[in-house]
C-alpha cells in the first residue's frame, strides 16, 4: 500500500539547525518542542518505519505573533531537493502586507504544494476579510489546499479559541471550492468538524489527533464520537486523510493507530493514499471529490 | 588507574533491532590505551539496552520476539500522555519497560589491552523505539 503522511513538522532536523542558528530557538520557544535534532536521514527512517512513501513538510511563519519563522519556506523547498519523498507546503503570515505575493512566489519557485495556517499560534482570525481573505483568494487562484490547524494547540502559547473549526463556517461558504483540511480533526471540536466536513464537499479532516493515551486510544475516540466507523465509511471516506503531527508523535504510531481500526481496505486505502493524492494534484481527480 | 571515556554514536534502523556494536567496543579499548581493567559498555538513552548473546540471526530474532511477547504493544499503560518537558507526546511505555527488563549495561575485564570476551558473545545495542540516531560510551578503567 502506498501512504502519504499529510503533518510533519520538520522542526528536528539537524542539518536545518546547522545552517540557522536561530531556528533551535524557535522551536523551543513558539513551537516548544523540546528534543533534540536528529539527521534528515533519520527522518526518512521513520518514514520506513511506519511505511510511508511520501510525506508533506510544513514550515510555518509566525513573524507578526512571535516574529520568528518556525522552519521557513525556503528551507522547506531545500528539503524537498534532497528528497523526492518529501512534499514541500509554504506557509505565509496573513497579517504581513506582502502575504499573497509570498505565498505565490512558494508556489511558483519552491514548488510548494499547498500552504500551511495555524490561527492558534500565527494569531490571527480566519475571518478577517483583510488579511485572511486574500491568502484564501490566492489559494484558489493558484489551485492549492489549506491545512489549517483546529483544535487544541501544543504549542505554550498557542490560542485555542482562535482555532475552534466553527469560525471555518462562513469561510467555508465565502470559498466554495478552496479545500480545507482541518488537522487533528480538530479536538476537542470533533463533532463540528466533521459537521462542517459531511456538510461540505471541499473541507477534509486529517487524522493526527493527540490529546491523551496513544494515538491508536486518541483517534480510536474520536471516531466514536462521530458516530464510528461508520460514519467515516457513508459520509467521509474521500474527506480525511492521514497525518502524524511528527515530531508531537511518532508516523510509526501513527499508522498503528490507522491500522488498529481494522478499516475496509478501500476506505483504509483512501485515508492513507487515495485523499491526499487528490488533495496533492498528484492524480487528476478533484480534491475531495465524491 | 586511569579513567577513559569513549562516547559513540549509531543510527538505528527501525523501531526496534539488534545492533553489533562487539567491533566498535574492541576499538574503543584499543583506543583507550588501557592494558588492564574493566570496560564498561553503557547505552546513554531509556529506550534502548545493551545486552550480549550469540551472535545468530535466528537468536537476534528469538530476543526480540520474546521481549514484545514479554512487555505487549497494547496495554492500558499509564505513560500514554503529552510530556511538556518534551514537547511531545510521551507514549513509549512499552519501550520503557523493556528496556528496563534488558539493562543499560555491560561489563567486560581488559587485559593486556584487550577485551576479555568469550567467542560466542556478541555485544549488541538493542533499538526499542526507532529509528534514532543514538549515544553510548564504553568506559575503560585501569592501567
Amino acid at each position: 500500500m502506498t501512504r502519504i503522511d499529510f503533518h510533519i513538522h520538520p522542526v528536528q532536523v539537524q542539518e536545518l539547525h546547522d545552517s540557522d542558528a536561530s531556528l533551535d530557538r524557535a522551536v523551543r520557544g513558539p513551537f516548544g518542542l523540546q528534543m533534540p535534532p536528529q539527521p534528515l536521514a533519520t527522518l526518512l527512517l521513520h518514514l520506513d518505519a511506519g511505511a510511508i512513501d511520501k510525506a508533506v513538510m510544513l514550515p510555518l511563519d509566525c513573524t507578526t505573533a512571535h516574529g520568528t519563522t518556525i522552519v521557513s519556506n525556503e528551507q522547506v523547498a531545500w528539503l524537498a531537493e534532497q528528497s523526492d519523498r518529501l512534499i514541500p507546503f509554504a506557509s505565509v503570515d496573513p497579517m504581513v502586507p506582502n502575504a499573497p505575493k509570498a505565498l505565490e512566489h512558494a508556489v511558483r519557485s519552491y514548488g510548494a504544494r499547498g500552504l500551511k495556517l495555524d490561527p492558534a499560534l500565527q494569531q490571527f482570525a480566519v475571518d478577517d476579510h483583510d488579511h485572511a481573505y486574500p491568502i484564501y483568494q490566492t489559494c484558489v487562484e493558484l489551485g492549492i489546499p489549506i491545512l489549517i490547524h483546529c483544535g487544541m494547540s501544543w504549542a505554550p502559547t498557542g490560542m485555542a479559541s482562535l482555532a475552534h473549526p466553527l469560525l471555518l463556517e462562513r469561510v467555508i461558504h465565502d470559498f466554495p471550492s478552496l479545500p480545507f483540511v482541518i488537522a487533528h480533526m480538530g479536538w476537542p471540536w470533533v463533532r463540528e468538524s466533521a459537521m462542517l466536513a459531511i456538510k461540505h464537499r471541499h473541507i477534509c479532516l486529517d487524522t493526527s489527533v493527540l490529546f491523551s493515551g496513544t494515538p491508536t486510544d486518541s483517534v480510536r475516540t474520536a471516531i466514536e464520537e462521530i458516530g464510528g466507523i461508520d460514519t467515516l465509511d457513508r459520509s467521509l471516506s474521500k474527506q480525511i486523510v492521514f497525518g502524524s503531527n511528527y515530531p508531537r508523535v511518532d508516523p510509526k504510531r501513527a499508522v498503528w493507530a490507522i491500522e488498529a481500526l481494522d478499516l475496509r481496505s478501500r476506505l483504509a486505502d483512501r485515508i492513507f493514499f487515495g485523499n491526499a493524492s487528490r488533495l496533492l494534484g498528484l492524480d487528476k481527480e478533484l480534491p475531495c471529490d465524491r | 588507574m586511569r579513567s577513559i571515556v569513549l562516547r559513540r554514536t549509531v543510527q538505528t534502523p527501525g523501531d526496534t533491532a539488534l545492533v553489533n556494536i562487539t567491533s566498535d567496543v574492541h576499538r574503543a579499548v584499543a583506543e583507550s590505551g588501557i592494558a588492564n581493567g574493566l570496560a564498561l559498555v553503557m547505552t546513554l538513552h531509556t529506550t534502548t539496552a545493551i545486552t550480549v548473546n550469540e551472535g545468530l540471526e535466528d537468536l537476534e530474532d528469538d530476543i526480540l520476539e520474546l521481549i514484545q511477547r514479554l512487555v505487549p504493544a497494547n496495554a492500558p499503560y499509564r505513560h500514554a500522555r503529552f510530556l511538556d518537558s518534551d514537547g511531545q507526546m510521551a507514549v513509549n511505555a512499552p519501550s520503557h519497560l523493556r528496556g528496563a527488563l534488558l539493562g543499560m549495561e555491560v561489563l567486560f575485564p581488559v587485559e593486556d589491552g584487550k577485551l576479555v570476551i568469550g567467542g560466542r558473545q556478541t555485544i549488541y545495542l538493542v533499538e526499542l523505539d526507532g529509528p534514532l540516531l543514538r549515544n553510548w560510551v564504553v568506559h575503560v578503567l585501569g592501567d
